[in-house]
This record gives structure tokens, sequence and C-alpha cells, in this order.
């Protein structure tokens, strides 16, 4: 329970600082943006095929941006030796992954609502058929990108060429996680749901939450040194 | 049966093999040139701890 | 010591390779179905072999490192990891080719290969990111944390992919031809090329952990000579 409780002060911290500055929020969104028009480009909007495709347009989109999100995470507790002080504090250093997690969650949740809101400007997608379905969905992917990106965030913290090596480190890892979103939301997007196949892809999504922040708490203590 | 078959037998014999041999071959490079780095390096702490033992036989003497 | 180790490895997995390419070529016949290409197989799913298990042991070696925090275990890891990453992609370039002639296309997505990219992408990332970093401690680090995530996600990726085959019909990839067993003059070639290569492998991670020993000890050298 105190770990959950330190979580959330974490998150707390991060998001309080983030609405302030909406550094991540603004660079995430703008580049989603922009990555989705380009892509209305590529594809004709309003053909079936697109539509059969458009989950995976989504999921590219949503894992890019998330990457801008979790080089800031822990890359924003440089200055000024804050990263030093939090890991001296007497927080576990599994409340500080957890709460950093919760953090990038929460902003790329944002950042996912307001590019599915312009996705179905765009493409003319009706995703508001099955809104608790897309909605635990969404936030069970995007925890799994979310802890992932804390991990390997926390532990490329110090590199030179953090921008460039997070990404190369944690999309091949993400490729389970995101077929089985891509999958689902192609379901949830089209008109005669298969719920058989989408609970089986939630299945995945599920088991791979459990055992990545399982991993993710067990080796809390060497991702976060000084 | 395509009669590709034996060409393409070849093709996958001859990958197999170039690239265990490209790795071999990078292996031993950079064998030779961590052998070369190493003996640099033990030439430097040796004249560096050298240059130390003579400086004491100075203050001695 | 070790190298002579190495040195008697791999003229043991040359002779071994020798006679089997001699029994392929010379002694065995075209398969009924395949032809002249299932010989392929013979370097195809022992590299498969090899590489996979390369990386559960290098995943060992990984969690070695993190209860105990000496170097020489990363060192182990990665050179194990290099070496399979190398039969990895002796893997998938061998099976495109097998797979054009027998199924027609260079790829398919079914979850043998499918988590054998994966594998590849993870542990090609791996090499890379150790290149990036030169702090020993960090690198090992981050090193054993990724070797362990990267094989929970292959099993994942394995599993998942496995599980929904049904929804993708495709051909299956099988050492068992035409549903029966595998000839066993075949089968015999087949265990003995395995063990030529497993000696190869060997050999090769020998070798190249000894390089990461030297690259210790220059590391430490330098330190020295700094502070001197």
């Amino acid at each position: 329970m105190r770990t959950v409780r330190q979580a959330l002060s974490i998150a707390r911290k991060d998001l309080a600082i983030e609405l302030r500055t909406k550094e991540s929020l603004n660079a995430a969104g703008a580049f989603a943006i922009a990555i989705l028009l380009l892509l209305s480009f590529v594809f004709d909007v309003t053909s079936e095929e697109t539509r059969d495709i458009a989950g995976g347009l989504l999921w590219l989109v949503f894992a890019f941006a998330g990457a801008l999100v979790f080089n800031r995470g822990f890359a924003r507790e440089l200055p000024n030796e804050c990263l030093d002080a939090l890991l001296a504090s007497p927080l576990s250093r599994s409340s500080l992954l957890v709460g950093k997690a919760i953090a990038n969650l929460a902003m790329l949740l944002v950042v996912e609502f307001v590019s599915l809101f312009v996705f179905g400007i765009f493409y003319g997608i009706r995703w508001w058929l099955h809104p608790w379905q897309l909605a635990a969905e969404f936030v069970l992917a995007t925890w799994g990108i979310s802890i992932v990106g804390a991990v390997f965030g926390a532990l490329t913290v110090n590199l030179r060429l953090r921008e460039l090596m997070l990404p190369v480190i944690i999309y091949p890892l993400l490729i389970p996680l995101l077929i089985a979103a891509i999958e689902i939301t192609n379901i949830l997007f089209s008109t005669q749901p298969s719920w058989a196949d989408g609970l089986l892809w939630g299945r995945l999504l599920v088991v791979f939450d459990i055992v990545f922040t399982a991993l993710a708490l067990l080796l809390a203590d060497t991702i976060l040194v000084n | 049966m395509d009669p590709r078959n034996f060409t393409f037998m070849f093709y996958g014999f001859l990958a197999a093999w170039l690239i265990v041999l490209l790795y071999v071959i990078s292996l031993a490079r950079r064998g030779a040139r961590l052998k070369k780095e190493l003996e640099d390096v033990r030439r430097l702490v040796g004249s560096a701890q050298g240059g130390e033992v003579a400086r004491l036989e100075d203050r001695v003497r | 010591m070790r190298e002579k180790i190495a040195i008697g490895l791999a003229v043991a997995a040359a002779v071994l390779l020798s006679y089997n390419l001699y029994e392929m070529f010379m002694v065995l016949p075209d398969e009924a179905m395949q032809g002249a290409i299932y010989r392929i197989l013979f370097f195809h799913a022992p590299a498969a072999i090899v590489g996979m298990i390369g990386y559960f042991i290098a995943l060992t070696f990984s969690v070695l490192y993190l209860s105990s925090g000496n170097l020489r275990w990363d060192s182990l890891s990665a050179s194990i990891v290099e070496v399979s990453l190398v039969f990895s992609v002796v893997n998938i370039v061998t099976g495109s080719i097998w797979a054009r002639i027998i199924w027609g296309i260079w790829w398919t997505w079914d979850y043998r290969l499918t988590s054998a990219l994966v594998c590849v992408l993870i542990f090609a990332g791996y090499l890379m990111m150790r290149r990036a970093i030169e702090e020993p401690t960090q690198r090992a680090r981050l090193s054993a944390a990724l070797c362990v995530f990267g094989c929970v996600d292959v099993v994942i990726v394995w599993k998942s992919i496995e599980w929904f085959r049904n929804n993708h019909p495709g051909p299956v990839l099988s050492i068992r031809t035409g549903g029966g067993t595998m000839d066993p003059a075949m089968e015999r070639i087949f265990y003995l090329n395995l063990l030529a290569i497993l000696l190869m492998a060997i050999a090769l991670v020998l070798v190249r952990t000894r390089q990461e020993a030297t690259a210790r000890e220059i590391d430490s050298l330098r330190r020295l000579a700094n502070a001197a």
C-alpha cells in the first residue's frame, strides 16, 4: 500500500510539472497530429482498406509519440541532481519506477485521446461505437508501453545517445503488445466485431502487462542506481 | 519441381557460410586490434610507472 | 589454455562438418518432395536451435551478473548473445532462401519466423547499445536488463502468435517431411550437423570472451595510466 501511495505521489509531482510546462504533451501531441496528417496523404482515407488498417496507423502514431514522452521521463530529473535526491530519499525504487510509469500513462492517454479525436475527423472512423472496450484496451496497452518506457528510460538516463537508443531498444520489445493493440483496435472499429478474437488478443495484453510489470518491480533496485 | 532448386540450395549454403565467415573475419580483426591496443597501453603504463620509479630514485639520491 | 580448447573445438567442428558435407552431397539422396534444397535444413534448423539456446544461456549469465555484480558474467553473456545473433541471422537468411523455392515466398508471418525476427531485432539493439556505452558497470547493467526483458519478450511473441496461428493459416516449418518422420539416415546427419554447429558456436564464444577480457584489461590499465 505504501508503495502505491509513494508511486502516486511521484506521478502527481511529474504531472504537476508537466501541466505547468506542457513540454512533453505539446511535443508528443504535435508530433502525433503531424504524423496522422502525413499518413492521410498516403492512403485513400475513404476506402474500406484504410478502415482495415486504421488500428495499425493509430498505434504506430502512439508508439512514436510515446518515445517522446519517455525520453523526458527520467531526463527531467537530471538537472540540479534531482534524480540523486530521489534515489537518496526514503522512497522505494519500485515506487519511483511505477510512479514514473503512471505519469507516462496519464500523459500518453491524453495524447491518445486527442489523436483519436483528430483521427476520427481525418479518416472518418467511428471510434465511439464501443467506448468502454476501447477505453479498457487503451489503458491496458498504454500501461504496457509506459512501464517498458519507464524501465528503459531509467536505464538510459545517463547516456549521451539516449534519444537515439531508447526507441531502438523499446520498439522490438513492444512488438507483441502493439500487435495485440492493433488487432483489438481493428476489431473495435469494424462494423461486425469478433468478440472472441478480441478477448484472445486482450488476454495477450493482460499477460504482457503483468509479466513486464512484475519484471520491472523485480529489477527496480538494479535499474535505478546512483 | 522448381528448376532453380539446385541453384537456390547452393545460394543457401553460400549465405550460411558467408555470414559465419564474415563474422570470423571481424572477430579476427577485432582480436588483432585489441592485442595491439593492449601492448600500447602496457607500454604506456610501463613508462608511467618507470618514470615514477626514476623520480623516486632521484629523490633518494 | 582457453585458446587451446577453442582451437580444439574448431578443429573438431571442421572435421565433423567436412564429414557431414560429404555425406550430405555424396551419400544422401535428394528428398522426394523437396528435391535437392532440403539440405539447407541441415544448417537452417541447427542454427536456429543454437541461436535460441544461446539467448537463454545468456539470460542465465545476465541474471548471474545482476545478482553478483561480477563483470565476467556480463562479458560471457554479451559474447554468447553476439554469436547467437550470427546464427539467428544464418537461420533467417537460409530459411528465406528455402522458403522461396518450397513455398514460393521469401517471408511469411507465422510464429516461428516472427519470433525469430523479433529476436534478431532485440539482440541487435542489445549489441548496438553496448557499443554506445563506455562505462563498464552501466553497460553491464543495461545489457543484463535488456537480456532479461528480451528473452521474456521472445517467449511471449512465440507463444502468442502460436495461439493465433489458427487465424492465419500458413505453411508450417517442420523438419518432418510429408507427415512422416525424417528418414533415419537424414536424421543422423542432422544431429551430427547440430553437434558441429554447436562446437563451432562454443569455440567462437570462447574466442569472443577472451577478447572481452582483454578489453577489460585495457580499460583498467588505461585507468591506471590516467591515475599515475
